[in-house]
């Protein structure tokens, strides 16, 4: 029983960071039919600088906060530089080469600077561990979960009650359409790719003090993000949570009861087998093409 | 060109026999040879990239798998260096499909996030499962090339590898020049007229990477062959990012700029020694720099620059095609096509865009739909070319079931299509677009591609006399060479038409083809027309234009609402109260709105 609930709950905790990933992925597609593909590096970003700050000497709230701002100009950034200038092409080939060359250079440039070392984020979420159902978790682990549906909630309050909400779903259902009535695209996609970015520096801040910043944290997180992307479907917020959460816990007992290399073999037939049965994912709705 | 090509090929082959007599020491040439290893990844990578438009981000893992195979086949079977690689062909090429298909049906860009865990999971793989690979310590002791129990000296090996290259430079440059290369190109530009010509994209692309699998797969086997010892840390991300910037580099879709970015980047990193951490960040910044500097790679920026000092003529002589009366005239005995839908009814959400209309366009007439913004018309044509689903109701041609049928799969069966806002492959050339509505109807396989059968050249050589002809037939002769987005708009519609007309349909559908026309050009439509039903092609038409749907159409059919108000002959039509009601209103109706997209 107790590892079940142990299985479960961790799951649950690792899951909430793939869940926001895939929200960012999401929001990303949404806007732009475009991605980030050096997302997973905003994720360390986050980890790795907070960590850095606090290391000086910050207070941990403001190195968080200060880390999570910097992950979402990263991603602004990356948007006006690398992605804009190729959205009008037909295929996807430049956006994606060049938000991975920047991943590359990001990454590469962090392990530098951090010689491949790890370093911790002391919090207090870490400080002691909680009970429950004879499992062992750190009550950071549980907030996880909770503050990734609290994001897909807030995401759908901002679409539901805010001018730029409604704008982005505007925009995501017919570009030109939007364009025509008087919205700036190009604003709802800047704003766009930023508000992911700062969800995903947001879950590398999360996940750091669990498993230590390092500059390659975000490079599993980032590709089960965007495989849980696209096994919830790409086009659907609560689908692509849900689906973290799920394929977070399926990890843990795959992990648990085989090995962890077969939890990413696990993981990424698992992904194979959805995209057969659900071409547009558990929850995604099928683009239409309108000709 | 072509003798550029020719001038090419020498040069590659000049190159393949004069560097192993130059090499002063092995080393040397054995760094040769890993450039050749890398050119045959490169190349077979650059069908997937230069022409699908696609890109893969895991070659290093079917590189490994590839590597792996063969040495396990070698060192536990006893397989010869044919066995092992034709082996290493098979497995890469069976994983290739198994990820390619489904991930390409949905979204080519999943194809990137798909093979960079199928990259990694080799890499872990490579490690966890000692028994057979030997994990972190990797297989040594590869037996040294052999082929049917000869041993290869240094020179022999180096002898297969530089034919295998040339001849996978020659053959990956005869592809590009058929149907599979063109389709490809096609699809890349847009998907949704390439449906509409019949081309499958998803076999395509499954093939586009299935290619590129099974020659990383054979470079693979090289690989083991050479260097004796493979362990899983030689194939990694960085790697396969090195195989992408290879393409990128020397140049996406040329025939030999793969060969040349390979040629730079198995030699910079020797130059590059003294970089040691910041290689991995020196990859990323090149390609950065080569995507905003050099988009199109060292050939492609080449090409551009020799057809900008060179420009090609555009026209073609009209003489060099076959009649479009010829190519397009049916047998006297054969049925004009017939389509019959009955009761269709397309819902999106709570929205009715369509409901239980029924139309029957007869054999070789001109039917025309029309009906007031937001009818249903279009919803029409795209539910009937297999673009949206019917939520109710069956359709047919000839009495074939069309209902359910992929757009491609109605597109075989005959019924072609123009589109409301023009879907050109832009960046084609005028002759390849409509060459392109030709397709289904070649015959010959990828091999007879890669060879350049004289069974295949014939096949070529007359669709592309009957695409000319359809040039004359529609007045673009003069444009052939053209890339067709700088066409002007009336003439874009045109070459819509003709490219239609080259899949040789039954039934063809123009979908408001005087939308945007002068008047001038709205008359030379309209003979347009009166010449294709002529040729006993049936024509549906949808229009506003009320003076080109009185003076072609035969038949013409009313929808209002997402309702079929009125069929009837144009004269009738015109009287019917119903019908004027829907375009003028009466005094004090009130219909609910029921406003659908267009």
């Amino acid at each position: 029983m107790s590892t079940v609930a142990q299985y479960v709950l961790s799951g649950l905790a690792i899951g909430g960071i793939y869940a926001l990933v895939a929200l960012g992925f999401h929001i990303m597609w949404s806007a732009a039919r475009a991605v980030n593909f050096a997302h997973g590096d905003t994720l360390m970003i986050g980890g790795l600088l907070a960590a850095y700050l606090v290391a000086s000497g910050w207070p941990l709230a403001l190195a968080c906060a200060l880390a999570i701002l910097v992950g979402g100009l990263f991603g602004f950034v990356l948007e006006r530089l690398a992605v804009r200038p190729f959205a009008h092409q037909p295929n996807s080939i430049g956006w994606m080469l060049t938000t991975i060359a920047v991943g590359i250079m990001v990454e590469s440039y962090a392990t530098i600077e951090t010689q491949g070392y790890a370093l911790p984020l002391p919090s207090p979420g870490v400080a002691g561990s909680v009970q429950i159902l004879g499992a062992g978790l750190y009550p950071q682990e549980l907030a996880i979960p909770v503050l990734a549906l609290a994001a897909m909630l807030g995401l759908q309050a901002l679409q539901r009650h805010t001018l730029i909400g409604r704008a982005m779903q505007a925009v995501a259902h017919n570009k030109n359409a939007a364009a025509l009535m008087g919205i700036n695209v190009d604003l709802v996609v800047a704003f766009s790719f930023s508000l992911a970015s700062l969800l995903g520096a947001a879950a590398g801040v999360l996940i750091a003090p669990v498993v230590q910043a390092s500059a390659t944290m975000g490079l599993l997180p980032g590709l089960k993000g965007f495989a849980v992307a696209i096994m919830g479907g790409i086009t659907s917020a609560p689908g692509v949570v849900i689906t973290g959460l799920a394929y977070g816990v399926i990890e843990k007992f795959v992990e648990g009861y085989v090995s962890t290399a077969a939890r990413e073999i696990v993981g990424f037939s698992l992904m194979i087998v959805v995209l057969l049965a659900f071409p547009q994912g558990l929850f995604g709705k099928r683009e239409v093409a309108k000709v | 060109m072509s003798r550029l090509y020719a001038i090419g090929f020498l040069a590659l082959a000049a190159v393949l026999v004069a560097v192993p007599l130059a090499s002063d020491n092995e080393y040397e040439l054995r760094l040769f040879m890993l450039f050749l290893i890398y050119a045959i990844i490169a190349v077979g990578l650059n069908v997937l990239i230069g022409l699908a438009g696609l890109v893969s981000l895991g070659q290093a893992g079917l590189f490994a798998l590839g590597s792996y195979t063969g040495a396990i086949t070698t060192t536990r079977l006893g397989f010869d260096m044919v066995g092992a690689g034709l082996t290493a062909a098979i497995v890469a090429g069976l994983f290739g499909a198994l990820l390619a298909y489904p991930t390409v049906r949905v979204r080519g860009v999943y194809l990137a996030v798909v093979t960079i865990a199928f990259g990694l999971i080799v890499e872990n793989v490579a490690i966890e499962w000692q028994s057979l690979t030997g994990g972190t310590t990797g297989i040594t002791s590869i037996p040294s090339p052999n082929v049917f129990g000869l041993r290869l000296s240094g020179y022999a090996y180096y002898g297969v590898l530089a034919v295998s290259l040339f001849l996978l430079v020659a053959a990956a440059h005869n592809l590009k020049g058929s149907r599979y290369g063109r389709g490809l190109l096609a699809v890349a530009q847009s998907e949704t007229a390439a449906r509409a010509l019949g081309l499958d994209p998803t076999a395509l692309r499954t093939l586009a990477f299935v290619i590129a699998s099974v020659t990383a797969g054979v470079a693979g086997t090289y690989y083991a062959f050479l260097n004796s010892y493979i362990s899983p840390d030689i194939f990694t991300f960085t790697d396969s990012i090195r195989f992408l910037l290879m393409v990128i580099l020397g140049g996406a879709a040329s025939t030999f700029g793969p060969v040349i970015g390979a040629y730079i980047l198995t030699y910079l990193p020797e130059y590059l020694q003294e970089f040691a951490v910041w290689q991995k960040f020196a990859y990323g910044a090149l390609l950065l720099v080569v995507m905003f500097v050099l988009p199109r790679g060292i050939m492609g920026s080449l090409g551009a620059l020799r057809s900008r000092l060179r420009p090609a003529a555009r026209a073609i002589a009209a003489t060099d095609g076959i009649d479009a009366r010829t190519t397009l005239a049916r047998e006297a005995s054969e049925q004009q096509a017939e389509l019959v839908a009955r009761d269709l009814t397309v819902r999106f959400g709570g929205l009715t865009a369509l409901s239980e209309a029924s139309l029957r366009v007869k054999p070789g007439e001109v039917h025309a739909l029309i009906g007031p913004n937001g009818a249903g018309k279009s919803t029409f044509i795209n539910t009937i070319s297999g673009f949206y689903r019917p939520t109710a109701g069956a359709f047919e041609l000839d009495g074939i079931q069309l209902t359910g049928m992929a757009s491609h799969e109605i597109a075989r069966a005959g019924l072609a299509r123009t589109f409301q806002n023009t879907e050109l492959f832009g960046e084609m050339t005028v002759l390849e677009n409509v060459m392109i509505g030709g397709q289904q109807r070649l015959r010959y396989g990828v091999l007879a591609s890669i060879l350049r059968t004289p069974a295949m050249r014939r096949e070529e050589a007359h669709c592309r006399q009957a695409a000319i002809g359809l040039l004359a037939f529609v007045g673009l002769e003069g444009y052939a060479y053209e890339e067709a987005r700088f066409l002007p708009f009336g003439l874009q519609r045109r070459l819509e038409i003709a490219r239609a007309l080259a899949a040789n349909p039954r039934l063809l559908l123009l979908d408001e083809p005087a939308a945007g026309l002068t008047t001038q050009e709205i008359d030379d439509l309209e003979a347009m027309i009166r010449r294709v039903a002529d040729l006993g092609i049936s024509v549906l038409l949808i229009e506003h234009h009320v003076e080109l749907i009185m003076a072609v159409a035969d038949t013409v059919t009313v929808l209002d609402y997402g309702q079929v108000i009125a069929s009837d002959t144009p004269a009738a039509v015109q009287a019917d109260p119903r019908v004027i009601e829907a375009y003028f209103g009466t005094s004090g109706a009130t219909h609910a709105p029921a406003e659908v997209p267009a």
